[in-house]
């Protein structure tokens, strides 16, 4: 029997953070830029957009896994099929 | 942390809270043990945190513009047919998430022949059947060799969801796709149109102007790709696709 995983700090962290403003601005630490305010001018946009560069500062940030059965889902759905 | 309200208000005799004894605390402060990430709507006082600040106990998260659904299709492995293969993985709408989620699945380069994903917005089913696709098409380009580069469907998937791909009132973009053949990858990005004019109008105004938006489109996914400019990015309507029996309608447009 295995024990039930408990969600990590990170996992319920993403669960419960809510989300930034479209007229908030965060102040990243040192050395994160924010998203490219050009992108996000036009006063009518429906949401933000993020440029490459922006998105790519959370690759090796956040790698916490989407749930704690997320590897059995992952073999379930991607894993070679039950007659091979 | 938590500090003991000792000199809290006080009930007066008939049990209610004078309001302005009520210590108002200063900003960023928290003192309650759950540091403000119990889904209460606190959100004015609360001092923003970010991933980048604390990736374990942030409060904050980036929302995309739209919520996303990955989908992957299974090689077959005997005779099954297209719907029982292809396979809903995980929707999500937030960056925070889409890395979570990146960070943990078998890289395009790792996946078995035959094998695609595809990320679209949630509601569209990746086939050409699907309502919001069938009057579509795609802009479509096929690379050499059957490993998939990583980085290059990495780029195609952030211009997705940072929503790079398209202008805002485009409304074009449905989702993007790698498959993963035989001797090929190819990578590509459908839209919701295949550049015929809106409903009941005909006039050739609109015809240009649906095509230059899409070809507008297929440069932005062009230079996602970091393609050279001598070669080119195809779009074919999904219809013609269909008519042809095969995914190698001849181009509509190419840029």
């Amino acid at each position: 029997p295995v024990e039930r995983a408990e969600p990590t700090p990170g996992m319920q962290s993403l669960k419960s953070a809510r989300f930034l403003e479209l007229k908030e601005e965060a102040k990243y630490p040192d050395g994160f830029k924010s998203p490219n305010p050009a992108l996000n001018q036009a006063a009518q946009r429906k949401g933000r957009a993020y440029d490459k560069d922006f998105l790519l500062q959370f690759q090796s940030v956040f790698k916490e896994k989407p749930s704690v059965d997320w590897d059995q889902k992952v073999k379930e759905t991607l894993g070679p099929g039950d007659d091979s | 942390m938590a500090e003991v309200a000792s000199n809290g208000p006080v009930p007066d005799s008939n049990g209610q809270i004078d309001l302005s004894t009520i210590p108002v605390s200063p900003e960023g402060a928290m003192t309650d043990a759950t540091n403000g990430a119990n889904g209460t709507k606190s959100a004015d006082n609360d001092k923003i945190v970010t991933v980048f600040d604390d990736p374990s106990n942030f409060n904050v998260k980036h929302q995309l513009q739209h919520t996303w659904t990955l989908w992957f299709t299974k090689p077959p492995s005997g005779k099954q047919d297209w719907n029982e293969l292809l396979k809903e993985v995980i929707s999500f709408n937030s960056v925070e998430e889409f890395w979570g989620i990146y960070n943990n699945i078998t890289p395009a380069s790792e996946l078995a022949q035959k094998s695609d994903y595809h990320l679209f917005k949630s509601g569209v089913r990746p086939e050409w059947e699907d309502p919001q696709n069938k009057h579509g098409g795609r802009w479509s380009y096929t690379f050499k060799g059957s490993k998939a580069n990583d980085e290059t469907w990495l780029n195609i998937m952030l211009a997705a969801i940072g929503e790079m791909l398209e202008d805002d009132n485009d409304n074009e973009v449905m989702g993007v796709v790698v498959n993963i053949r035989k001797a090929f990858w190819r990578v590509g990005l459908w839209t919701r149109t295949a550049g015929q004019p809106p409903k009941g109008r005909k006039d050739d105004a609109d015809r240009e102007d649906g095509r230059k938006r899409l070809e507008r489109i297929g440069k932005r996914f062009k230079d996602t790709l970091n393609l050279p400019a001598s070669e080119g990015v195809e779009f074919s309507g999904h219809a013609d696709s269909a008519h042809s029996g095969s995914s190698r309608a001849k181009a509509k447009f190419t840029v």
